[in-house]
């Protein structure tokens, strides 16, 4: 029966392989390369046994645990043990991020399309598609486990072991594999490609959010949350395999589970099925910017929710604070170093870059959903309906500044809840120390204005500076050695960082202009260009 | 043996009921018409047919064997067209027709395949992307028609296609039934299905109104698209 269930598996498998042989690889080689990159810059970090310490010693503060997971082996720090410590959670969720894609692709998005009826046509079993697109991700994750262990060992890193390298990769994959089949499961149970999707990327924050939680107070959220046990293999140091052994049984039964559902369910159908809608268009969708409105709802709500969530997560890390600074010593001396600078101040300081950064997700999407359409064939008909280009451009634009807008509120809204029982935060400060990063955000939307306008197969140019952005808030603290203009390059970094920082207007206008130059730059662009796939 | 025996077939989606006790036999050898407005439950009939719905009640055999249940074995003896082919962009028609050949088990009978690709004018080296709604019809009659089933279940299989290939896919049934292969044509257009069919099924609302063969339905006169419409008539 269950081989039945599983015809022609082999054949399917060569299928996905063929169809994600490509994007695959490229996933792979740049995963591996990033992890390399890091490993051959951090023995050149600390030149003397003191400079290491000094960072252990920042890493070891409620901030940077909420944000990358738990400090071990203070005493016997060593290169690769801190870059283990700096770097595993990253890695983890960019692998996680390309599993749900992965796996969405080639179940729900399939079969959303219609594709999948024609396979089913034919003598192949049931669930060979999904025991073909698991198998695949496991295979996936495999590969990027070895290889980032392999460049662990070869590359030249104080500290290194093969045990560590093995751990350290291993866990990375295994926590891939959870995910994987997280997305198997909630591709049985949502009808469209978009639902399951975002509720893998929901089941991620989730697991993001209770790792924070659970690492800054030491609890057992940590072993709940997949994410927060990868980290518990504590690479380098105990080197733990039991954890690993514990997340690949969870991602096995995960997507036996998701078989099973999958066995029992019509094809196209989900266990949750989607509603009924309305017979006529309500006012609120007629027009082109109603109808861009309606492409961005679902998202818009997805992550208001989950950025208050985020910036929740993070105020309550606040009320730990002054607990975590009267219990060590030698923060608190850096902190008097320091000029007195209040602990809190300086969390939130470093929290709200990388919002912003996370924020700009969210928009960017919004932007290229204009081109999206554009690609699956859709605009044709609204363009043929009297609307000019600008106003479809326009809509887009205005949505993404409203929504930057009301992100940047509703995090720091989330923060303020549940951090105000401390007594150590204003909203009016936190306000002003987040919405500072807008114009920073709008250069973002200008630069994917910019390319939808002139060349949409560059889109992804966009998601290159987000990803240098975020490198430069990330080293830019640890390598203190790089040039002002390599970090002053990403928008992020000209923003003054309140409420520690003092404010000034200058660079902030600055941004301001250029964004608005890009898009009108864009608009030029896509008012001139063919239209078309 | 009927190729096709559906018997009291019952399918619910939640609340709606999309197949309320549906019968039809296909013989083998027959050319079976089945027709109906868009959302009478064609479709939805086919899909219980293929296994990738589940019947709720009722009975759905192909060549004796459960359709759910058998669903890989009896694959091998038939050959499906969708009425919405969706493609993979990044593969060619090609490539899309031979992985459909490879997953029945058989090899790709090469001249059979380039006869068709010729008779309907496909060019199977471009990408599935570049393709329109009528070239993405072609690669799914191609696949279908190269394999060599006994059974063919074809769902609108010329919407999109020019006179002239319609032409081209009337002849190639003909063939079929002349080699004594069975096929379940569903189709809008009434002078197709005349041409082709040898017994007709109606179906409205989920349930079959009409059946039979096609000399016994239509009286003296009457063509097959007035007694569709005086079926639906005051609807």
């Amino acid at each position: 029966m269950v081989i039945k269930m599983i015809a022609n598996f082999g054949k399917y498998f060569r299928f996905i392989l063929k169809r994600e042989g490509f994007m695959s690889s490229i996933w792979v080689v740049s995963l591996t390369a990033f992890s390399a990159i890091i490993v051959a810059m951090y023995p050149g970090l600390f030149p003397t046994a003191e400079a290491m310490q000094g960072l252990v010693a920042t890493m070891n503060t409620p901030a940077m645990i909420a944000l990358m997971g738990p400090v071990y082996g203070i005493e016997v720090a060593s290169p690769a043990m801190v870059m283990a410590q700096e770097c595993l959670i990253w890695l983890a969720i960019a692998v996680i991020i390309m599993n749900i894609f992965v796996v969405n692709r080639h179940t729900r998005a399939d079969e959303e399309l219609g594709r999948f009826e024609m396979l089913a046509s034919l003598p192949v079993g049931r669930l060979a598609n999904s025991a073909a697109t698991i198998a695949f991700s496991f295979l996936l994750n495999l590969v990027v486990a070895v290889l980032i262990a392999v460049f662990l060992i070869i590359i030249p890193i104080e500290g290194a072991t093969i045990t560590g390298a093995l751990v350290y990769g291993l866990s990375i994959g295994m926590q891939g594999m959870v995910f994987a089949a997280v997305t198997l499961l909630a591709a049985q149970l949502f009808s469209t490609a978009r639902g399951s999707m975002g509720v893998s990327f929901a089941v991620m924050g989730v697991a993001y959010a209770l790792r924070a939680q659970g690492d800054v107070a030491d609890n057992v959220l940590s072993y709940i949350s997949p994410m927060g046990l990868g980290l518990k293999v504590e690479a380098f140091y105990s080197n733990d395999f039991l954890p690993v052994g514990i997340l690949m049984a969870e991602g096995v039964v995960l997507s036996l589970v998701a078989l099973w559902v999958h066995s029992r369910r019509d094809i196209g159908a989900g266990i949750f099925p989607a509603r009924k809608g309305r017979a006529h268009a309500s006012i609120a969708l007629r027009g082109p910017l109603g109808w861009a409105v309606r492409m961005m709802r679902g998202s818009f709500i997805v992550w208001s929710i989950g950025i208050f969530a985020l910036g929740a997560t993070y105020g309550a890390v606040i009320g730990e604070l002054d607990n975590f600074v009267e219990n060590n010593e030698m923060i608190s001396q850096m902190l008097m170093a320091a000029g007195g600078m209040s602990m809190v101040d300086a969390f939130i300081a470093m929290l709200n870059p990388i919002m912003a950064l996370i924020i700009t997700v969210p928009l960017i999407n919004c932007i290229q959903r204009l081109h999206l359409e554009e690609k699956r064939g859709r605009l044709e008909s609204i363009l043929s309906a009297a609307v000019p280009r600008i106003k479809l451009y326009g809509s887009f634009t205005l949505i993404a500044v409203i929504e930057a807008v009301v992100f940047t509120c509703l995090g720091a809204l989330g923060l303020y809840v549940t951090a105000e029982a401390t007594g150590t935060v204003e909203l009016t400060v936190l306000l002003q120390a987040s919405l500072v990063y807008l114009p920073a955000i709008f250069c973002m939307i200008g630069l994917a204005a910019l390319l939808v306008g002139w060349r949409p197969k560059l889109s992804l140019a966009v998601w290159v500076v987000a990803c240098y952005a975020f490198l430069m808030f990330y080293f830019g603290r640890i390598f203190t050695d790089i040039p002002e203009w390599v970090r002053k390059l990403s928008p992020f970094s000209n923003t003054p960082e309140l409420p520690v920082q003092e404010f000034t207007a200058t660079p902030l206008i600055v941004m301001c202009i250029i964004a608005i130059a890009l898009w009108l730059v864009g608009l030029l662009g896509y008012r001139h260009r063919d239209l078309g796939r | 043996m009927s190729t096709i025996q559906i018997v009291n077939l019952t399918k619910n989606f939640g609340k709606f009921t999309a197949l309320n006790g549906v019968n039809m036999t296909v013989k083998q050898g027959e050319v079976h018409a089945f027709l109906g407005p868009n959302g009478a439950g064609k479709t939805t009939t086919i899909r219980c047919l293929l296994g990738i719905l589940k019947a709720d009640s009722g009975t759905v055999k192909l060549f004796g064997g459960d359709a759910w249940r058998d669903a890989v074995e009896l694959h091998k003896r038939l050959a499906y067209v969708p009425g919405d082919v969706n493609l993979w962009d990044n593969l060619t028609g090609g490539e899309v027709i031979d992985l459909f050949l490879s997953l029945r088990g058989i090899a790709v009978d090469r001249s059979r395949r380039s006869d068709f690709l010729d008779r309907f004018e496909l060019d199977p080296s471009k990408k599935c992307r570049t393709y329109s709604k009528g070239n993405r019809q072609k690669v799914a009659l191609v696949a279908a028609l190269s394999a060599n089933a006994e059974l063919y279940i074809l769902d609108e299989p010329t919407s999109g296609l020019d006179p002239l290939l319609e032409k081209v896919f009337q002849d190639c049934i003909i063939e079929l039934k002349k080699q004594g292969k069975s096929v379940l044509l569903s189709s809008h257009i009434m002078s197709e299905v005349e041409k082709l069919a040898d017994s007709v099924s109606i179906i409205k609302d989920g349930r079959i109104v009409l059946a039979g063969a096609m000399n016994e339905v239509l009286g003296k006169g009457t063509t097959l698209e007035e007694l569709f419409l005086s079926e639906y008539a005051g609807r």
